[in-house]
């Protein structure tokens, strides 16, 4: 980053605005920015010290809340909603990494890569509820799976197991976050000089050695960024088990919400620190795996070309 | 002798070789690049079958069923009919055009600062950092701090500061790519000629950045008008359009076949133009 940022102060850049204005505004910007952002985080996770009685918050710090979780059984939900995390982020990261370096080195065609990424960037403009709705139809006990398979013969009565399961709602989560975990990966393996992987090949490796020792070290911050950008908001997912669990699967998410319409701000506040606690430990690996590796201006020359 | 040890020692070698190269050629076999785009192809596809089968089944005389036929317009004459979804929609639209308003100004002014800033990534990390926070975490906070710490009343001031939470760093994203893309030689070409910053900023910057900033605003506007995960916490007595279709979806209700069909009507509109648009946002990129 250094060296960018030298290029954009030297001398011969005299041309900013009034930089007490540009200063100004950043700082405003900021001061706002921390105010919604945050702020909120930070009181939140307080929350989770302080108590309730009669419907109060008591100002008063305390542990009960967290005892509390231990005590009732509600730590199983974390436990349970960091199993689904790891097993829909694993499957993620093994489908997006060999999909996103054949997207970024294989891929010939200027126009299908533009139309994957663009298949790819659709689904954040989407709305969740009808997009997830719909797999009722599909993978419910008269859906279109199981119509298929008992018209076909090869099963006697309709699978049980395909909706409002396990499996349906990690179903739903893989495709919602599959482009969440294709996009780091894919940028990273861009910004690879095709020269390296050819250095590579030229001086006896094979495709396997290339890949093990010049471009998996060199996508690790892309696969640690499909990583932050899968498992944590999949730590709060909250769409999915609502529709495809129907009330057999639940997860921190709704207990986050339940807490929260129960007006039991403590709980609420204690399971959303867990969830800001991931968060904040894989920000911290992905800032480090960072470190050194790219700066502003290489990362937007990436989405440049 | 010695050869007889050779050849004892020959097949762990051997073997190890042998091993290695079966891998090595399981890497080249092209097939692995088959399996890779069909397993993306495959993911993909559960991302747009659903879409393509809501569309067929808000055709579809019992939409929660299988089976698409009989078909009929049925529930587009209900959601014509229907007019308890036109506020929430409205409601949304209008939302949406704030959230992109303020996206683009906060947002091109912020770029222009960061690339002038001495040491951008701090400020940069700050901006970017809701892109990290799950969105039922965020709304969560937001709702303890404004509503339970400040004592507020929640509405459509608090819709706002959630969506633009939400929106404003892929707004900020689209808007530095322009930004440092930007020659600063044409600024100082400009001054050098006698004109006075506004004037600069006005009619050389702007229209060059207009690019970035109008992608921000469609972006901003879209991300704005389907969020749901904040909107449920922040919303306070309002309801908007997804906040209006998740409360049909999950209540199990009759209410569904209008949400199919409004969800259709929606994605026929907003489908081939972020089609078109991303397309060319790319394709541009990439050649």
């Amino acid at each position: 980053m250094a060296t960018a940022l030298a290029l954009s102060s030297s001398p011969r850049h005299r041309w900013r605005l009034p930089g007490t204005a540009t200063g100004w505004f950043t700082g405003w910007f900021l001061l706002a920015w921390i105010g919604v952002v945050v702020l909120p985080l930070l009181i939140i996770s307080a929350f989770s010290f302080f108590s309730m009685r009669q419907y109060q918050i008591v100002y008063d710090p305390t542990l009960d809340t967290w005892i509390g979780l231990a005590e009732t059984g509600r730590w199983v939900v974390v436990l349970r909603t960091i199993r689904f995390a790891v097993s829909v982020t694993f499957l993620e990261i093994l489908v997006a990494f060999p999909f996103a370096l054949w997207l970024a080195k294989g891929c010939r065609s200027n126009a299908v890569r533009a139309g994957i990424i663009t298949l790819l960037t659709i689904p954040f403009f989407i709305d969740a509820s009808s997009r997830i709705i719909v797999w009722r139809s599909i993978l419910g006990t008269n859906g279109v799976i199981n119509n298929l398979l008992v018209g076909s013969g090869l099963i006697d009565k309709p699978l049980t197991w395909l909706l409002y399961s396990d499996f349906a709602v990690s179903f739903g989560m893989f495709g919602s976050y599959f482009p969440t975990a294709v996009f780091p990966i894919f940028l990273t393996l861009s910004l690879i000089d095709d020269d390296l992987i050819k250095a590579s090949s030229d001086l006896g490796g094979s495709r396997l050695q290339t890949l093990r020792f010049v471009i998996l070290p060199l996508a690790m911050p892309g696969i640690v960024g499909g990583i932050v950008f899968t498992f944590v908001p999949l730590m709060a997912a909250w769409i999915e088990p609502q529709l495809l669990g129907g009330g057999q699967v639940n997860l921190l998410g709704q207990s986050i919400q339940s807490a929260l319409s129960n007006l039991n701000y403590p709980v609420a506040a204690a399971l959303s620190t867990v969830v800001i606690g991931v968060l904040v430990l894989l920000l911290a690996v992905l800032i480090v795996s960072l470190r050194g590796r790219f700066s502003m201006s290489s990362l937007f020359q990436s989405l440049d070309r | 002798m010695s050869s007889a040890a050779a050849t004892a020692a020959m097949p762990r070698l051997h073997g190890a070789r042998i091993q290695r190269r079966f891998l090595d050629r399981l890497a080249e076999a092209s097939g692995w690049n088959v399996v890779a785009v069909a397993l993306g192809c495959a993911a993909l596809l559960l991302i747009y079958g659903p879409l393509i089968w809501l569309g067929v089944m808000s055709f579809s005389a019992e939409p929660l069923s299988g089976k698409p036929y009989p078909l009929t317009f049925a529930h587009y004459g209900l959601l014509f009919a229907n007019d308890k979804w036109h506020t929430p929609f409205l409601k949304s639209v209008l939302l949406g055009l704030a959230v992109a308003l303020a996206c683009m100004v906060v947002g091109t002014f912020l770029a222009r600062a960061l690339v002038r800033l001495r040491r951008p990534g701090g400020v940069l990390f700050l901006a970017l950092l809701p892109l990290f926070v799950p969105g039922l975490t965020i709304g969560a906070a937001l709702f303890v701090f404004l509503r339970t710490t400040l004592g507020l009343k929640l509405g459509m001031w608090s819709l706002f500061i959630g969506h633009m939470v939400w929106a404003f760093p892929f707004a900020l994203l689209l808007i530095l790519i322009v930004t440092i893309r930007f020659d600063v030689k044409l600024i100082q070409a400009a001054e050098d000629l006698g004109a006075k910053p506004l004037r600069c900023f006005l009619d050389i910057e702007l229209p060059l950045l207009m690019p970035g900033i109008s992608g921000a605003g469609i972006f901003s506007f879209l991300l704005s008008f389907n969020e749901l995960l904040r909107s449920t916490f922040l919303r306070g007595n309002e309801t908007t359009m997804p906040v209006y279709n998740w409360a049909m979806a999950s209540a199990q209700q009759s209410q569904v076949p209008i949400v199919f069909s409004l969800s259709t009507l929606i994605l026929a509109v907003t489908l081939p133009v972020m089609g078109a648009l991303f397309f060319m946002l790319f394709a541009r990129k990439g050649s």
